[in-house]
């Protein structure tokens, strides 16, 4: 039910901005839109028929459950969050040392810390020397990646 | 003839003089390739101080060799992780991966080789045979034809929402509605962006493949230890070399499969513009429509992955025929390479083979050189990549999504597009968890906007008149072959299963 | 959502590298008090790898010499320059530390079609780079051989003519000369140069309009018919006729016309760092070195074209005016 919702909601915030557009915005959307609404709606139609039959359930709780605390899905995506979030200030290579050590560690319950650490390190600098050292894309630079380059300088 | 065969001949064994260069950039091309974000066009562009230093043959054969080797690379994780590394990989997975998690990764990594490399091998020598034929393809696929080219692509959504028809649909025509987001290509008025400026030329595709596929897909895995099922397990227990040459007999033995896939590659990628995801879907969608047993496929049927393999293959032989036939880059890599090669005094159009035939037969000859050394080099390799999936998901998934992410952040170089693959992600994840085929909105957001381009392309050149859909000769062919392709399967099936009965019947009454 | 990812980095090497370079570049600095003491970041509004990408490097590589900084690139592309645009002006510092380097033709047209979020008088572009006239070009196969031909058939029927993009100057170029003969263009937009060049060679279009600097590099398989302004390179454009003298017309050079443009805050905040901008900027074209550079990033050396803070706002005005004009049929409004 999520999905069709969502893209029923999307599809009328879309046809929304172009209400007042040429008709080179609008044929293409509007012909598409039209479609994917009707298909919501039929299969609105028949969950709605279904659960008045009593045949299926509205519910949560194949997205969101508590199984999800515990295997450690939610660690993971606020983790994941937080790897979007800060990656800008606290440069590539730390934040995903940071992000994989966090990560694991949750999904790993705690169990193996040493090893977690070494195997995020080494990701995480061998993303360095891919990356930014040999290929030098303007991933985020932070406190690490202006050290290195400080240090490789003055050789 | 016999001196443009002796010119071959010789260009040939010059550019075999070159494997120092290839070899190690197949495998640089194999890793690009293999990380979405990265692709042969922008490492060119990355290394482009190393590309312009080099003398103008060296460059070349780099240059060919990066692409194809690019092209295969890509399908490797979409196999191993269910992460296309390109667009052009995203049919890959649908059967590629579920042979991965049968423990059948090794096999499907070698089904993959030896048909990316002989769709490879075999369109680069029908390209050069007929170039000149070939290079006519884009003066009759005009806007009107591909609109139908596109709807032969987009039709592969109901075929993979076979199961659940209306959840199939209501994916695929999210994606398209999604894919909509942008400014029209006609008068450029913004629609759908919530703003965002980022969004006004299009969805990013790099970071909505992140998302849908990678970022959703690491979410999902942490529910097991490995990726592998148990039985997939336990085929994995032993590993062996028999597995990749069992991988290269199924490929081997359909040889068929393999030249028809390929040339389907080869005609989309000759028109200009077209690309290898729309081929790998196309080719996907007709291996399947021509198949005894389409419901086999998605389930990880060799046939479902050597089709889209040999097709982005033939795709990119299928590009360098426009560029160096016409002048016209077919797509983003052959763009740069035009560039490259013009900074070293290379003039394209049609006189190049009159005036320079040394570098058109010999980007040819660096694609063929670059196919047979990526075979022997690739091959013994699959063993020990396929061992990925033998990596506990609880550091597999945190790898896939920081690695992911940060490809999603390469193309523009926008933290914007960081976000807008975990907002994938989560679609993705819902998508999956509710019974909905993330591949199926992909299609849409990928192909969404090429349909549409064409369309309004087809429909300003009209000035609205809708007939000029139907105003082709070819166009109409190909109208008439979409029809028939959606129709006769379930006539056929509908078929088989009366003949089945009969049959059923008729050694019923022998008892 | 955009932020500057560039920042850290400029901090070292604000530190590091410049410093460096200021010491070497010691006789300008000495005269520029402490400007500049950094590197001049400059906001590139299209892809990296591209023709300004080209064009910046080879112009950068001797105007760092006489200003005695280095230039930063940083790429933002989308929405034909847009974004490049709103970050430059929304995240920028004013400070004279900061430049943009646009394409006064196209990008300012943008401005007539749709305004930005910011006020465009805010921003000045005080050194032009070159000028590309744009042109209008057949398929090397195509049953027209000259813009009389052209006009001669489209006085019976529409043509479709492809373009990069609707609000593009040579769109402009095509549409007057429309006006003045009385044939009739469907513009067909085609989403960029490589495009529009193979919309024209495979038929899909009667002809093309593009900055005529793409059309010089697809060589023969492509044809000149007409260039929007002086055809300063003769044979390579096949020797085709000028709109202006053709048709006795007085439209401006409808040019793709790269230059650098500051902040007007920048210049009224620090005259005198803006002083040795447009100094530097200008001795940069009195140096041989220029001319070698742009030959040697196979740019069109008849393209290289001075221009100050003058020149430049008199094509933006004329831009800006043309937009407006033709803004219904660009826009579909």
């Amino acid at each position: 039910m999520v999905i069709p919702v969502l893209a029923i909601v999307f599809t009328l915030y879309f046809f929304s901005t172009i209400l007042n557009s040429p008709w080179t915005a609008q044929v293409s959307a509007f012909s598409l839109g039209s479609l994917l609404l009707l298909f919501c709606v039929i299969f609105v139609a028949k969950t709605v028929y279904q659960l008045r039959r009593g045949d299926g359930t509205l519910s949560f709780g194949n997205i969101v459950s508590r199984d999800d605390l515990a295997s450690g899905r939610v660690g993971l995506f606020l983790a994941t969050l937080g790897f979007t979030l800060l990656i800008d200030y606290l440069g590539f290579t730390l934040t995903t040392f940071l992000f994989l050590l966090v990560s694991m560690t949750i999904l790993a319950r705690g169990r193996g810390f040493m090893r977690i650490t070494l195997v995020s390190a080494l990701m995480a600098l061998g993303g360095w020397a891919v990356f930014i050292l040999a290929f030098d894309t303007r991933f985020p630079r932070g406190w690490f990646e202006t050290t290195m380059k400080a240090v490789l300088a003055n050789g | 003839m016999g001196d443009t065969a002796n010119l071959l001949a010789s260009v040939f064994l010059d550019t075999i003089s070159y494997w120092w260069v290839i070899i190690p950039t197949i495998f640089l091309g194999l890793i690009v390739g293999g990380i979405p974000g990265f692709s042969a066009a922008n490492t060119i562009i990355i290394l482009m101080p190393l590309t312009l230093s080099m003398d103008l043959q060296t460059g070349l054969i780099f240059m060919v060799s990066l692409y194809s080797a690019a092209r295969m690379g890509a399908g490797i994780p979409a196999i191993l992780v269910n992460i296309p590394g390109t667009a052009g990989a995203a049919a890959t997975p649908l059967d590629g991966y579920p042979m991965t998690r049968q423990g059948r990764g090794q096999q499907a990594l070698a089904i993959t080789f030896v048909s990316s490399s002989l769709g490879g091998l075999l369109t680069t020598v029908v390209a050069l045979a007929t170039m000149p034929i070939l290079a006519r393809v884009g003066f009759y696929m005009h806007s009107v034809e591909m609109i139908v080219v596109m709807l032969f692509g987009i039709s592969l959504i109901a075929s993979i929402a076979a199961q659940d028809m209306l959840k199939g649909l209501i994916a695929g025509f999210f994606g398209l509605m999604i894919g909509s987001i942008g400014t029209d290509v006609v008068y450029a008025t913004p629609r759908g962006t919530m703003g965002f400026l980022e969004l006004y030329d299009g969805v990013p595709l790099i970071p909505a493949l992140v998302g849908l596929f990678a970022v959703s897909e690491a979410f999902i895995i942490i529910e097991k230890k490995v990726i592998l099922t148990d039985e997939g397990q336990a085929a994995m227990a032993n590993p062996s070399w028999s597995a990749t040459f069992e991988g290269v007999s199924i490929a081997l033995k359909r040889w068929v499969h393999i030249v028809w896939t390929s040339l389907i590659g080869l005609i989309i990628g000759v028109i200009p513009g077209a690309g290898a995801s729309i081929a790998s879907f196309v080719a996907y969608q007709q291996s399947r429509t021509f198949s005894k047993t389409p419901e086999l496929y998605g389930t990880g049927h060799p046939e479902g992955l050597i089709a889209p393999e040999s097709a982005n293959n033939g795709v990119t032989s299928g590009t360098l025929v426009p560029l160096l036939v016409l002048g016209i880059p077919g797509g983003a890599t052959a763009a740069i390479m035009l560039v490259v090669m013009q900074f070293h005094g290379v003039s394209f159009g049609p006189s190049l083979f009159e005036r320079q035939p040394e570098v058109g037969y010999g980007m040819f000859m660096a694609m063929m050189v670059s196919y047979l050394l990526m075979i022997l080099t690739i091959l013994p390799l699959s063993r020990y990549m396929s061992r990925v999936t033998t990596v506990p998901t609880i550091y597999l998934a945190p790898m896939i999504i920081s690695f992911t992410l940060v490809g999603a952040f390469v193309p523009r170089e926008y933290m914007f597009d960081m976000f807008l693959a975990l907002a994938f992600g989560v679609l993705g994840y819902i998508a999956r968890r509710t019974g909905y085929h993330v591949a199926a909105i992909l299609i849409g957001v990928i192909l969404g906007p090429l349909l549409e381009t064409y369309f309004l392309r087809a429909l300003k050149k009209s000035q609205g008149d809708m007939s000029i859909l139907f105003s082709s000769n070819i166009g109409n062919v190909l109208w008439v072959l979409l029809v028939l392709s959606l129709v006769l399967p379930p006539i056929l099936k509908l078929k088989r299963k009366r003949r089945d009965r009969r049959l059923a019947t008729l050694s019923g009454d022998y008892q | 959502m955009i932020r500057n990812k560039h920042m850290n980095r400029r901090e070292l090497l604000t530190r590091g590298v410049a410093t460096t370079g200021m010491v070497m570049a010691a006789p300008s600095i000495l005269r520029a008090e402490s400007y500049p003491s950094q590197n001049i970041n400059v906001y590139i509004p299209t892809r990296e790898g591209g023709g300004a990408d080209r064009n910046f490097r080879a112009f950068t590589s001797v105007w760092k010499e006489k200003l005695g900084a280095d230039f930063e690139p940083g790429f933002y592309p989308g929405a034909s320059g847009r974004v490049g645009y709103e970050v430059f002006m929304g995240k920028a510092e004013p400070d004279a530390y900061n430049l943009i380097f646009g394409n006064m033709g196209p990008e300012v047209l943008n401005w007539a079609m749709k305004e930005p979020n910011f006020d465009i008088n805010d921003y000045v572009y005080f050194g032009r780079v070159d000028t590309d006239p744009g042109c209008a070009f057949v398929g090397s196969e195509s049953k027209f051989t000259s813009i009389e031909e052209i006009v001669e058939e489209g006085k019976k029927r529409v043509l479709n003519v492809g373009t990069s993009r609707m609000a593009h100057p040579a769109s402009i170029g095509i549409l007057a000369l429309g006006e003045k003969t009385g044939a009739q263009f469907n513009l067909i937009p085609l989403s960029g140069g490589k495009n529009t060049i193979a919309g024209a060679v495979t038929g899909e279009v009667d002809f093309s309009v593009l900055t005529s600097g793409s059309v010089i590099a697809a060589g023969d398989s492509v044809k000149t018919v007409l260039v929007f302004g002086e055809n300063r390179v003769g044979e390579q454009l096949n020797n085709a006729p000028s709109i202006n003298d053709h048709y006795d017309m007085q439209l401006a050079e409808m040019l793709s016309s790269r230059a650098f443009a500051i902040h007007r805050k920048a210049i009224e905040d620090f005259p005198e760092r803006y002083e040795i901008l447009k100094s530097t900027f200008k001795e940069t074209f009195d140096d041989p070195k220029l001319m070698e550079a742009y030959v040697a990033a196979k740019g069109t050396p008849e393209y290289l074209n001075y221009g100050g803070e003058e020149e430049c706002a008199e094509f933006v005005k004329a831009m800006l005016e043309l937009g407006a004009k033709y803004k219904p049929l660009l826009t579909g409004a």
